[in-house]
């Protein structure tokens, strides 16, 4: 049997484009996989020579999905340029992000349930590709995609009405916010005329975390030990109590088993973090400095911040936070697929920190911008839906961009996901006879579950075909499917 | 002003990457011709909720830039809702939110497709020549047949 090498590309539902490359040794075992990121942005030299002021507009365009948190990453880095750190923010500028913060993670998350995740929960991974998708969500769940589809927009709705638009909108200015929110605006979210209100999403969101439970209860066994590794996991956290925080805070990093790793002050990142580059992918492997490449990577997103963080701050959540926490006996979470139930739990503190910022008629105030002693250097760290987001950005005396680094959540996952692709390309693909399009999608779930996003910008009619190719050891093609 | 009633016009792109800006362009042509710009929808992409916002109008028109080679530099077609499936959300197919619009709200908008084809894709801002030829050919189409 000659040695082969079997390409999935690209990976279907996640946000972008990447190739799965799973090489297979003379006598069909797994000898190794991974997970390429072909694409090539070039923001950071792209931006170089702008003004500081055009970087919240300019980076949004990395991403047609989370351009929110782009736009507050960059802008909370270009409030120090002008001499203003995230504590000395006017507090309605600050919760006015914050609201814009928590509408794009509600509907990030509750897109990526109902869109990308729950074919393979409600159908099963062994089930027909045809019937593994969105329609057949639809056909067979209407409620539930009714739900998803207005879960989803009310989080659009909320950052229309925040930054002028759904996607791509500008609320941030250097130092604050352009406009406040007004009472009618406010109105909109609270009274249910035109679309499901707050307490709705709420609710609706509970039920979802409802759903998730019962069903990992009954599915343990897979769910449980499906890509499942130890790891090290990242975050946010509140600088003062520890607590779960999206927007500002401290990194932690805890290892598989709990002990502190990392707690920084989130501007002394460049001290504690260096990048890896591989010749096969053009996305970097960040890690601590201080374990180095092998043992310094960390997971992000909705399971990290789980592992990271000492309670949640709104009061649903933090009770389902702590049967989360039960499950594991208080110890980190390293079981992948328990992502998705984590992201859940998000949705619903979401829900909640939007309904608490909905009712604070501090957001209708009109201190929204300050300025201080301008300075050359700023850094900008939130938790975007998929995790850990950083700006960097150095400026000339003139104000010009010169120098930019950008580290995005899904970076942060990359050693993460590549080993996901090899622990379930050993559990599903050794010695097995055959190739089946369940054992590929297995793999594809594995990276799912992460929730990446390999980010496009042109999407013109025409292109994305999955091509999955087998190749022996000289690199011939020995098989190809197409889908 | 000229009324589009009960049609959306919805276009495609991207206008930061050259001619994937297509779509908005035809409807800056549209808007600059009168047409109701309540009616006139920018999108990055479509997303599974435009199924939600076009289950409430009667005609449904998409535009999109294309990269492969079309016979006159543009095409104009009915669409139907598929059972197509999307890889990423990044490109859920105009007939994939037909297909959704029908599942779950239950309506079945008549729908039509333009594609443009554009010839370049890099991050800047700007048509390229024969794109824009094209453009102004799709739109002088559009005006001259659609509202017959």
């Amino acid at each position: 049997m000659l040695a082969r090498k079997i390409i999935i590309d690209p990976i279907t539902r996640v946000e972008g484009h990447g190739k799965v490359t799973i090489k297979l040794d003379e006598n069909g075992m797994v000898n190794d996989a991974f997970l390429h990121i072909v694409e090539f942005r070039g923001f950071e030299k792209f931006i170089q020579g702008h003004p500081y002021w055009e970087a919240p507009v300019l980076v949004q365009r990395l991403c047609g999905i989370c351009p929110v948190s782009h736009h507050l990453a960059a802008a909370k880095a270009i409030d120090q340029l002008v001499g203003i750190d995230p504590e000395n923010l006017s507090p309605t500028a600050t919760k006015l992000r914050k609201l814009l913060h928590f509408g794009q993670v509600f509907q990030s998350h509750a897109l990526h349930f109902f869109y990308l995740a729950s074919p393979d929960l409600l159908f099963g991974i062994d089930a027909p590709a045809e019937k593994r998708n969105v329609i057949a969500v639809a056909a067979t769940n209407r409620e539930l995609a009714k739900k998803g589809i207005l879960m989803r927009k009310f989080g659009q709705e909320i950052i229309k009405a925040l930054a002028g638009k759904k996607i791509h909108g500008i609320l941030a200015v250097p130092g604050g916010v352009h406009k406040t929110f007004k009472a009618e605006e406010r109105a909109y979210f609270l009274d249910g005329m035109l679309i499901p209100n707050v307490d709705t999403m709420i609710a609706w969101s509970k039920e979802m975390v409802d759903f998730i439970k019962n069903y990992y209860l009954e599915n343990a066994s897979w769910i449980d030990n499906f890509a499942a590794f130890p790891s090290n996991h990242l975050s946010l956290v509140r600088k003062e109590t520890g607590a779960f925080e999206l927007y500002d805070g401290r990194l932690r990093s805890v290892d598989f088993e709990g002990n502190e790793l990392l707690n920084i002050a989130d501007v002394d990142y460049r001290d504690h973090f260096k990048e890896a580059v591989e010749p096969w992918s053009y996305l970097k492997f960040p890690y601590m400095t201080k374990y180095g490449r092998e043992n310094g990577w960390n997971r992000v997103g909705p399971l990290a911040r789980l592992n990271t963080c000492a309670y949640m701050g709104t009061p649903l959540a933090e009770k389902e936070r702590q049967i989360f926490k039960e499950y594991t006996h208080n110890k980190p979470n390293n079981m992948t697929m328990h992502t998705h139930w984590a992201r859940l739990i998000e949705l619903l503190y979401s829900a909640e920190a939007m309904k608490e910022f909905l009712l604070d008629d501090t957001l209708m105030n009109n201190d929204l911008v300050r300025k201080g002693t301008p300075r050359q250097k700023g850094i900008g760290i939130i938790e975007a839906p998929r995790g850990t987001l950083i700006h960097e950005y150095h400026t000339d005396a003139k104000g010009l961009i010169t120098k930019c680094n950008l580290i995005v959540s899904t970076t942060h996952n990359n050693e993460a996901m590549n080993r996901g692709v090899r622990v379930v390309a050993k559990s599903v693909l050794n010695n097995k006879p055959e190739i089946t399009e369940p054992m590929l999608n297995q793999i594809e779930i594995a990276i799912r579950a992460n929730d990446p996003c390999l980010s496009c910008a042109t999407h013109a009619l025409g292109e994305m075909p999955l091509i999955v190719q087998l190749e022996d050891a000289y690199g011939n093609i020995i098989d190809e499917k197409i889908r | 002003m000229k009324k589009l009633d009960d049609t959306l016009v919805i276009g495609i792109g991207n206008n930061t990457r050259q001619d994937d800006g297509l779509g908005w362009n035809f409807l800056e042509l549209l808007e600059n011709e009168g047409f109701n710009a309540d009616n006139l929808l920018q999108k990055y992409q479509l997303m599974v909720e435009d199924s939600e916002l076009i289950s409430a109008y009667k005609t449904v028109i998409f535009i999109d830039a294309c990269k492969s080679e079309l016979k006159i530099g543009f095409s104009f077609e009915h669409l139907n809702p598929a059972e197509e499936v999307s890889f990423s959300t990044h490109s859920v197919p105009p007939n994939q939110i037909l297909n959704l619009c029908k599942t779950i709200y239950t309506k079945n908008p008549k729908a039509y497709l333009i594609k443009i084809q554009g010839y370049n894709w890099d991050i800047g801002i700007g048509l390229s020549e024969p794109a824009k030829t094209n453009l102004n050919n799709a739109f002088t189409y559009f005006i001259e047949n659609f509202f017959r």
